[in-house]
């Protein structure tokens, strides 16, 4: 049984459609997240996963089909999609932390700013969720000062502040020394088996192996294949699967 | 509020002749700038250090004193000084020269010292001299670089020559001054002048930038 | 060539009045175009076509015109167009206002550009509006690169002053030439006005260099 299969999901894609210009970047992709699963979109470059998580908070706009979070579609309306990108939380493939503020300011300026918590309060959660990932020692250092590492675990912290109902993993790893993606990893399974609903673009084969209730394979815009981990890395349905995954040097 | 563009009508071609000589003051400023301003820049980089100074002194004083003034000195103070007299075209050009060389010769500093030092060490690497290097290496690229300032550089070239006006000579803006003087009707003959003016300077920027788009990768290191 | 240098002493006290002119149009005018050019910025890249399209035409308009002309029009047209009589004085401010926003709204679009589109997503990401994210994570940012640039445009914009002589403001290179006119002291008159606006620019010169290395681009 898939996991959280009993309750409607987090997000529904349905027949997502998105060109850029002539490329066509999504070609009618349908998928759903359940709550609390860990969903990692996996394929070549380009194939369209980043895409389909930049739509899913709104910062690209689809041409056709539908995305419904939490049992409603994403509105066209920018500033009623602000008020929804409160409930998702992003983390981005080059980090992209504030480098004007510290590592606890960055945590602290989501609330702050947006949902308009006083300074103490922030700055306490903020406290806490750097904590959480490790770097509460790191709480007054700037960007500048941190490793790779500790920058993409300062973006996670700084997007649970937020206290979203999903979390957005766009290649989180792929910009990080080998020495440094497993520190980011270890949150990431940590926050999974605190029960975070994630959804995850990424190379990292081992961690969708372990970590993901549900994959998906994607190849030029569609999706070739999706299913549990051990249907996709260990008996794979389909041709393509098995090509992408043998490019890899995916041995099991 | 009546408009009359009849003393425009006129005078077009005194105004056209005044044209041509900005045409001509921009043009000689432009060549006599970028000889005077790379030949600067490159004893400012690379000559003796008593004359780097001084050169580096001249550089930062054309930053200090504006175009008007160097103008006006070349054209009054000189004759005193040197007994010699000129007429507005030359001096204007003089004058025009020594101000702009100044910044060719910083645009040119900027060009080469935005070039990998890896460059630099590649060649000696290779056994080039330092002749070598600055000539077959560093200048080339430093040329393309400094294409996107040379469309400023122009633009503000041709902006100068209006400033001679101050010292008479006969470009287009000091023409223009002389028909408004004489018809009153300032409004039209300006508002014309600006026309004219903006229908030069506006391509030139753009031409500048789209002739650097497809070398630009000549310059990259 | 017989030379009286006593006539700068002389007229010490109306090239000090000029002086201060001058340091009063250039503080007035960046004091203008500042927020002038803030404004146009945020114009030119705000998703209204038509502000966009205004903007970006006053800029195109005024960089592309030589400021000595834009000196002349203002005195002449200004008074046709809007009815009323200005002073030299303000004319000559109104016509530096127009010429230095133009040029410092490319500096704040530059600088705003400069920063990586990341940043902004990752903004709004946040649930941030534009505004917000421009203010708390664009700015911030963006004032490191705009600063020397403004600087540079303050010694450049204090050497334009020179140009509202032509309208006969009583600036300093209006009063120097003044004084040379009406002593004959040609040589002494223009070589006073010329080390006068050295003994000022030149610094400031130097200031600037100091600005862009203290700030230079970092990242």
């Amino acid at each position: 049984m898939r996991k959280g299969a009993g309750e409607p999901p987090i997000v529904l894609y349905e027949n997502v459609r998105k060109r850029f210009g002539q490329f066509v970047a999504l070609n009618g992709v349908s998928a759903q997240v359940n709550k609390g699963e860990v969903m990692c979109l996996i394929g070549p470059s380009g194939s369209g996963k980043s895409t389909l998580l930049r739509c899913t908070n709104g910062l690209e706009k689809i041409d056709g089909g539908r995305i419904v979070f939490e049992g409603e579609s994403l509105p066209s309306d920018e500033r009623a999609m602000r008020i929804i990108r409160r409930r998702m939380g992003m983390v981005f493939q080059n980090f992209e932390l504030f480098p004007h503020k510290t590592a606890l300011g960055n945590v602290a300026i989501g609330p702050t700013t947006v949902l308009g918590m006083n300074e103490a309060e922030a700055n306490a959660r903020a406290a806490i969720l750097l904590d959480k990932v490790g770097l509460a020692d790191k709480a007054a250092s700037y960007p500048a000062n941190l490793s790779g590492g500790q920058q993409q675990r300062v973006a996670i912290a700084r997007a649970l502040a937020m206290e979203p109902d999903v979390m957005l993993f766009d290649e989180p790893t792929s910009a990080l020394d080998p020495e440094t993606i497993g520190e980011v990893l270890n949150v990431m399974k940590a926050l999974a088996e605190e029960g975070m609903t994630m959804v995850v673009v990424t190379h990292e084969m081992t961690f969708a192996r372990r970590v993901a209730n549900w994959v998906v394979v994607f190849e030029r815009g569609a999706v070739v294949e999706q299913g549990p981990p051990t249907q996709i890395f260990e008996a794979p349905h389909s041709a393509r699967t098995r090509d992408f995954l043998s490019h890899l040097g995916w041995g099991g | 509020m009546d408009f009359d563009f009849s003393p425009l009508v006129e005078s077009w071609q005194y105004l056209l002749g005044g044209l041509g000589i900005t045409a001509l003051l921009s043009f000689t400023t432009a060549v006599s700038s970028i000889a005077v301003g790379l030949a600067v820049g490159l004893v400012r980089l690379y000559g003796p250090t008593w004359l780097r100074w001084l050169l580096v002194f001249y550089i930062d004083s054309m930053r200090a004193i504006p175009v008007l003034v160097v103008l006006v000195w070349v054209y009054f103070a000189v004759p005193i000084l040197t007994g010699l007299s000129f007429e507005p075209f030359w001096a204007a050009l003089f004058a025009l020269t020594v101000h702009l060389a100044a910044y060719v010769a910083e645009i040119f500093r900027a060009g080469v010292e935005s070039i990998r030092p890896g460059q630099s060490r590649a060649g000696l690497a290779l056994g080039m001299s330092r002749r070598q290097i600055i000539q077959q290496i560093l200048l080339p690229q430093a040329i393309v670089r400094m294409l996107p300032a040379f469309g400023s550089f122009l633009s503000v070239t041709i902006k100068d020559t209006a400033i001679a006006a101050v010292i008479a000579v006969p470009e287009l803006m000091r023409r223009a001054e002389t028909i408004a003087g004489q018809s009153y009707r300032p409004v039209e003959v300006f508002t014309t002048t600006m026309v004219i003016y903006f229908l030069i300077l506006f391509p030139v920027t753009r031409v500048v930038d789209s002739f650097y788009r497809r070398v630009a990768h000549l310059g990259r290191s | 060539m017989n030379l009286d240098w006593s006539i700068v002493w002389q007229s010490r006290g109306a090239l000090l009045e000029g002086v201060l002119l001058t340091i009063l149009l250039t503080i007035l005018t960046m004091l203008i175009a500042i927020p002038g050019g803030i404004l146009l910025a945020l114009m030119r890249l705000s998703r209204s076509s038509i502000l966009a399209g205004a903007s970006t035409s006053f800029v195109e308009l005024f960089r592309n015109l030589p400021l000595i002309l834009v000196v002349y029009w203002a005195f002449y047209v200004m008074p046709v167009l809007l009815g009323i009589e200005l002073s030299p004085f303000t004319t000559g401010l109104v016509a530096l206002c127009l010429n230095v926003s133009a040029y410092n709204s490319e500096t704040f679009r530059s600088g705003i550009n400069s920063i990586r589109k990341g940043q902004m997503e990752a903004g709004v990401a946040l649930g941030m509006s534009r505004a917000q994210a421009m203010r708390q994570i664009i700015f911030p940012q963006a004032w490191r690169r705009v600063l020397p640039v403004l600087a540079s445009a303050w010694v450049s914009l204090f050497k334009d002053t020179s140009l509202v002589s032509v309208i006969a403001v009583g600036e300093l290179a209006h009063t120097a030439l003044q004084i040379r006119s009406q002593s004959f002291r040609v040589l002494e008159m223009l070589t006073a006005m010329a080390v006068i606006y050295w003994l000022l620019g030149y610094p400031q010169a130097k200031l600037v260099d100091w600005i862009y290395r203290k700030f230079g681009i970092t990242e």
